[in-house]
């Protein structure tokens, strides 16, 4: 459609979002595409920034400086604002400033605020890291607002969504299955808020579950609350099997398409596999693939679903009585590449690894495009300097398409001079941002 | 090393004080020095009204509900619909229900609701006296009110079951409260509502 359009030299703009392409023989009208981009933003106490206020525009930005200048603390603010996670697996709290913390004020308190624009209008999003005296100790917690009014947390989802590059992406092949299930859970929490809320719900259920169960070994607690609380998991856990079924459905596609075709000059081919914990087998064993495959047939399926792991968690029961935790279910989930019938975490080469995870991320651009009609903005992390010429082209090929992209380097030569006339440059220098190095 | 110059029974007020849910160390001073300061029997009147509460009040036997007289006002008004039984989780709740004026039945008070996570299983509940009243009783319809969070959901479903021997009609508290929320803070507009739709619990 947008090829179409190209071809036809006029274009005119409708207010409701639609436009009109023509020439003199032929016309044809297509949706204005929607957008979201930042347009602003301000850190107070974030990481090694003080006080920082940002116009961003769009398209490409590169962030250039010196290493331990800040760079990357910028990615991780914008990450943070569209996850509420940090990339990193560490404590919140460790997102505030030093400086701030050393103060030892009754509250201290980090903010991140970003003005967004979208095609309904514009809308700010605010996170407030607070720091809390209570009695002789600290307490930590977290506060979101929407155009300035307190919202949950998970209501910040989705108001702008981001899909961010690290150098260190390969060790979501290589490291272990929590890492993995972060990741799947952040991505799907920014497209699905459904998925967010049953997740919460089901990590409660999990917990009150496990507490009953070492109870139990102690001998109180009786079956009938253990039964109450395996009813409502297996409820719950369902759903979480079945939303994050269909993920994998529409991702392995997108990436093993990816891979094939734009990485590798379609030499290889890898297939993306999810591997639900829906019974008591090793991930990786062919039971668990079988399960996979079965669960892909039964996606519209719910109550057969609810079925299967409801019989799973009965044959559970003992060993879960014995161990006083819930040995199966989504919280046991993983998911993993294959490369000719090997797996890639333990048998592919360290190239193939970064191809796939690349792939993997180059397809989760489009899938969250295609689910919401809104293009992520694209942040990533000196990830141009490991990629080899035809990589690095096809990554900065979907940096342009998108409607918002923030990248880091230490060195700016990394990138060809189309492309840095295009994008905006600014210099980063010890949490202060500025267009040119100041001499 | 700085002393603690606050004479003791100061102190020890701020503390009592700074044990009360949602006060802090510094409403817990503010508080005290208030008492200090203003008219001698503004604390003596608080002194009784303190002393009286624990003095006076107690359980009423039947229902649980906070009470002077035993059976308590509810359970001894015989203008109560005897068929219609509503078990909420603590007394503040039923005091919510009784301000949207949309039932007249009587009333059962759990104390709380079923959290492994904080040790409270049914035996910690006024659960065995609920089936016990409901067996015994005239009740043709039990409906579940406690609060629409995950430990009051989970300890609807566990009674439902306990109770499903029974020939009582179990009923649930129609949605439309606010999900995570208390009772006690809920408009009696949208509590009347939940009630007036109300839905067989199965
Ligand atoms: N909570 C914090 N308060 C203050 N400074 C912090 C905090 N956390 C990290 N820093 C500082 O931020 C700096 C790192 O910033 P960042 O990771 O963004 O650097 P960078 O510009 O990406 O560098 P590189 O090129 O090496 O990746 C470090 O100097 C670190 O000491
Ligand atoms: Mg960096
Ligand atoms: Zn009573």
């Amino acid at each position: 459609m947008t090829e179409v359009c190209h071809s036809l030299p006029n274009k005119v703009e409708l207010p409701d979002g639609w436009a009109i392409c023509y020439n003199a023989r032929e016309f044809f009208c297509k949706p204005r595409k929607k957008f979201m981009r930042i347009t602003h933003l301000s850190l107070t106490n974030f990481r090694n920034y003080g006080r920082l206020e940002l116009t961003l525009p769009a398209g490409a930005t590169l962030l250039h400086g010196n290493n331990a200048q800040g760079k990357t603390n910028l990615l991780e603010a914008i990450y943070y604002l569209a996850t509420t996670r940090s990339p990193h697996i560490n404590q919140d709290q460790q997102l505030i400033h030093w400086d701030a913390l050393q103060t030892h004020d009754p509250v201290i308190v980090g903010r991140l605020v970003a003005r967004v624009a979208t095609r309904q209008g514009e809308r700010q999003l605010e996170v407030r890291l607070i720091n809390e005296q209570k009695g002789q100790q600290y307490s930590f917690r977290r506060e979101a607002l929407v155009n300035r009014r307190k919202v949950r947390l998970m209501d910040l989802l989705g108001q702008v969504r981001a899909v961010l590059f690290l150098p260190q992406d390969v060790h979501l092949i290589t490291g272990s299955p929590s890492q993995r299930r972060r990741y799947l859970n952040i991505t799907l929490c920014q497209i699905d808020p459904i998925y967010c809320r049953q997740l919460s719900t089901y990590n409660k259920l999990l917990e009150q579950r496990n507490a009953l169960l070492r109870q139990m070994a102690e001998g109180r607690g009786g079956h009938d609350v253990l039964s109450i609380f395996t009813e409502r998991l297996v409820t719950s856990g369902s759903e979480l099997f079945a939303r994050r079924g269909q993920f994998f459905s529409n991702i392995a596609r997108e990436t093993q398409h990816i891979h094939y075709e734009q990485l590798t000059d379609r030499r290889e081919s890898i297939r993306l596999r999810y591997l639900p914990n829906l019974h008591d087998s090793p991930t990786n064993s062919s039971e668990t693939l079988q399960l996979a495959d079965w669960l892909e047939d039964h996606l519209q399926q719910p109550e057969r679903i609810k079925e299967r792991f409801w019989q799973a968690m009965q044959e559970s029961k003992a060993k879960d009585l014995a161990r006083g935790s819930t040995t199966i279910g989504p919280h046991r989930d993983d998911w993993a590449f294959w490369v000719n019938g090997r797996e890639l975490g333990l048998f592919g080469s360290r190239g193939q690894q970064r191809s796939a995870v690349l792939a993997l991320k180059l397809a989760e651009i489009n899938w969250m495009t295609s689910q919401t009609g809104e293009a992520p903005i694209l942040l990533l992390d000196e990830v141009v300097a490991e990629l080899d010429e035809q990589r690095r082209a096809l990554l900065l090929n979907y940096v342009q398409s998108a409607e918002q992209a923030v990248l880091t380097a230490t060195d700016k030569a990394m990138f060809s001079d189309p492309f840095l006339q295009q994008a905006t440059m600014l210099y980063v220098e010890n949490g202060r941002i500025s267009a040119n190095p100041t001499a | 090393m700085a002393h603690n110059v606050l004479p003791q029974p100061v102190q020890r007020l701020i503390d009592e004080f700074a044990r009360l849910p949602g006060i802090g160390p510094k409403s817990a001073s503010r508080l005290t020095f208030f008492l200090l300061r203003g008219a001698e029997n503004q604390a003596l009147e608080l002194a009784s009204a303190l002393q009286e509460l624990q003095a006076r009040t107690r359980f009423c036997s039947v229902c649980f509900n906070i009470t002077e007289m035993d059976p308590c006002v509810v359970c001894e008004d015989s203008g109560r619909d005897p068929n219609l039984l509503c078990v909420v989780e603590e007394p503040l709740d039923l005091l919510a229900i009784e301000r949207s004026r949309a039932f007249n039945g009587r009333y059962h008070v759990l104390h709380g609701a079923i959290s492994p996570v904080e040790g409270v299983g049914p035996e910690d509940l006024r659960v065995a006296e609920l089936v016990e009243r409901v067996q015994g009783g005239t009740f043709r319809e039990i409906i579940l009110a406690t609060n629409p969070t995950l430990e009051g959901e989970s300890t609807a479903l566990y009674l439902q079951r306990r109770l499903a021997g029974t020939k009582v009609k179990i009923t649930r508290l129609a949605r439309g409260l606010p999900i995570g929320g208390d009772l006690e803070y809920t408009d009696e507009i949208t509590l009347s509502r939940a009630l007036e739709g109300r839905q067989e619990f199965s």
